[in-house]
């Protein structure tokens, strides 16, 4: 993933986290979903960022959310998937 | 360590501490500290006991602060102790007189005439055979991760809800048939929306023995129809994982715990005062009195209306932080149930904030599986219809389930008519949620001014207090009965 686009994911998740009263610091290691800091409806706006920005197909494997759980994983997902 | 005042190191006076932060007492180290001595533990439960006493008897408060405490100080017995007292709990409810399984059993035994066995002895028969079925079904999932019932787990949860409910049905099979299969439907029916979680975590290579997914089905925490906390890799996920971490939680629950009775006193002075004191009148009450032509001044039944949405509100708060609570106690520290809601900017805001595990549950059953398999090409249409089956769909589905009982009660036929109502509002609700999600969607965002969060406020309460004229859940008035009274508020008609 290239430096912008990741900076791009990281201002994404930043503004779902404040829309969620969540403006502690946000490491590229944080978990996002399964630490609660954000739910299941902002999984589909990232799901959703993620087909538009990067092209990605999730009906092409079984969705987990453990795949997109924190900047990092989600470029690591995202590397695999181009 | 320097023992100067702020005010001497730094020549300015200390920040003055909000009222937030006052009551912030699971951050302050010497709380933290003392709540995981022998001398904190006990004021622990000591306050766990007053706070959920208030709630339970007394056998039920001792085994749901004693479970909760327990499992999380031996966390080497955590499993067994869980499924120990949720399924203690499930027994004693089961075998109670007077309780729910066995009074919607006796409506068919009583329209069968058969008085053979107590209405309680064929419930506790029926809970042993849901039992068995539940670990049959479990033990099936882990080894056929594939096969229907474990990728479509909500289907096949409402399938078997329909089918027991259309053998269960009249004259189909009288007599002792019918009995049977509406006993197992009556008991199953409170497991209905646990068994998709569980059966999801079983397909996980991650998945945890089955025992613990079966103590969390309506665990001892939340003995109701909706999981608080979800199924057990969720709770998994929110376990404290270090002593600190586990005295923090547990301050954290008696917080909630606190703040639960604080809203029930609020409640009760609430009722006080409009009711008693100001003779508020039911909100049936004021349909009642519209429908026979002698209706209650449009403010009085605007004040009716307002106040009955103010005490569903609460008590849906009141409940959320009483089952929240009690499972932080245990050691998660699980989101609450009722975070704010009049702090909602949005109806999306509402929807979200308002009854979390709801809509928690909305959305894993519901809008997610339709997101990804519908509209995949249009995102504004796919937001919305997923957003309606969850809202819509599966918000009226949720509560027909829920109150099964009335197609014995009332027949079928009334139980869907009476229904009309609350259909009608989970669709208007979900078309408010929806376009609210687009409008999110698409930038237009409320305004943070102080004119603007008033207007967000009045918006959205607005909405919420017309909408609950639709979802009371009384079932004693017709849409169109409803509809007209509505349009009277507003003086229509």
């Amino acid at each position: 993933m290239q430096a912008d686009a990741k900076q791009k994911l990281r201002d994404f998740v930043a503004d779902a986290l404040i829309k969620h009263g969540d403006r502690n610091p946000l490491a590229d290691a944080d978990l996002l979903f399964t630490s609660g800091r954000l739910d299941s409806f902002s999984t589909m706006n990232l799901v959703m960022f993620l087909e538009e920005n990067f092209a990605i197909d999730f009906s092409d494997f079984e969705f987990d959310v453990g795949l997109i759980d924190s900047i990092n994983l989600i470029e690591r997902f995202v590397d695999t998937r181009l | 360590m320097s023992l100067a005042s702020p005010l001497q190191a730094t020549g300015q006076p200390p920040p003055r501490r909000s009222l937030r932060d006052f009551f912030a007492i699971d951050t302050q180290p010497r709380v933290v500290v003392f709540a995981g001595t022998p001398g904190g533990r006990a004021l622990i439960f000591a306050i766990g006991l007053l706070a959920v006493g208030r709630y339970f008897d007394t056998w039920a408060t001792l085994l749901a602060v004693g479970a909760a405490l327990a499992a999380a100080w031996l966390p080497k017995y955590r499993a067994p102790l869980l499924l120990t007292a949720t399924w203690l709990a499930t027994l004693t409810e089961t075998l109670l007189s007077g309780n729910d399984f066995a009074d919607h059993i006796g409506l068919v035994m009583a329209a069968e005439g058969i008085a053979d066995l107590p209405a309680v002895g064929l419930a506790t028969a029926s809970l042993l055979v849901v039992v068995i079925g539940i670990r049959a079904l479990l033990a099936h999932v882990r080894l056929q991760p594939k096969s229907l019932l474990a990728r479509h787990p909500v289907l096949a949860m409402l399938a078997l809800e329909a089918a027991l409910c259309a053998l269960s049905l009249p004259n189909l099979l009288p007599g002792w048939p019918r009995l049977l299969i509406w006993s197992l439907l009556v008991v199953v029916t409170p497991f209905i929306w646990f068994l998709p979680y569980a059966i999801i975590d079983q397909r996980l290579p991650s998945a945890g023995p089955v025992g613990l997914q079966m103590a969390t089905l309506r665990p001892f925490w939340s003995p109701t129809y909706l999981p608080f906390g979800k199924g057990a890799a969720y709770l998994q996920k929110f376990l404290a994982k270090t002593p600190d971490d586990l005295a923090v939680t547990q301050i954290k629950g008696i917080k909630l715990l606190v703040w639960s009775n604080l809203l029930l006193a609020i409640q009760a002075v609430l009722g006080w005062l409009f009711v008693s004191h100001f003779d508020t009148p039911a909100v049936t009450r004021t349909i009642d009195a519209f429908l026979h032509g002698q209706p209650f001044p449009i403010t009085v039944s605007w004040v009716a209306l307002a106040y009955s949405t103010t005490q569903f509100a609460l008590q849906i708060a009141i409940w959320a932080h009483l089952f929240i609570g009690i499972a932080r106690l245990a050691g998660y520290r699980l989101p609450r149930g009722s975070w704010r809601p009049l702090e909602s900017r949005t109806l999306m805001d509402y929807f979200n904030r308002f009854h979390y595990y709801f809509k928690e549950l909305l959305v894993d059953f519901f809008f997610i599986p339709t997101f990804f398999s519908t509209f995949r090409k249009h995102p504004r249409l796919r937001m919305f219809f997923a957003t309606f089956m969850a809202a819509a769909v599966g918000n009226a589905l949720w509560h027909f389930v829920r109150d099964i009982d009335l197609v014995a009660r009332v027949g079928l036929a009334t139980a869907l008519e009476t229904f009309a109502s609350y259909a009608f509002y989970c669709v208007v609700l979900a078309t408010g949620v929806g376009l609210s999600q687009i409008r999110a969607n698409n930038g237009i965002r409320p305004s943070p001014t102080v004119a603007g969060k008033l207007y967000s406020f009045v918006f959205v309460w607005s909405f919420v207090v017309c909408m609950h004229l639709f979802s009371d859940g009384s079932r004693q008035h017709s849409l169109s009965e409803r509809l007209s009274f509505l349009a009277s508020l507003f003086g229509v008609i």
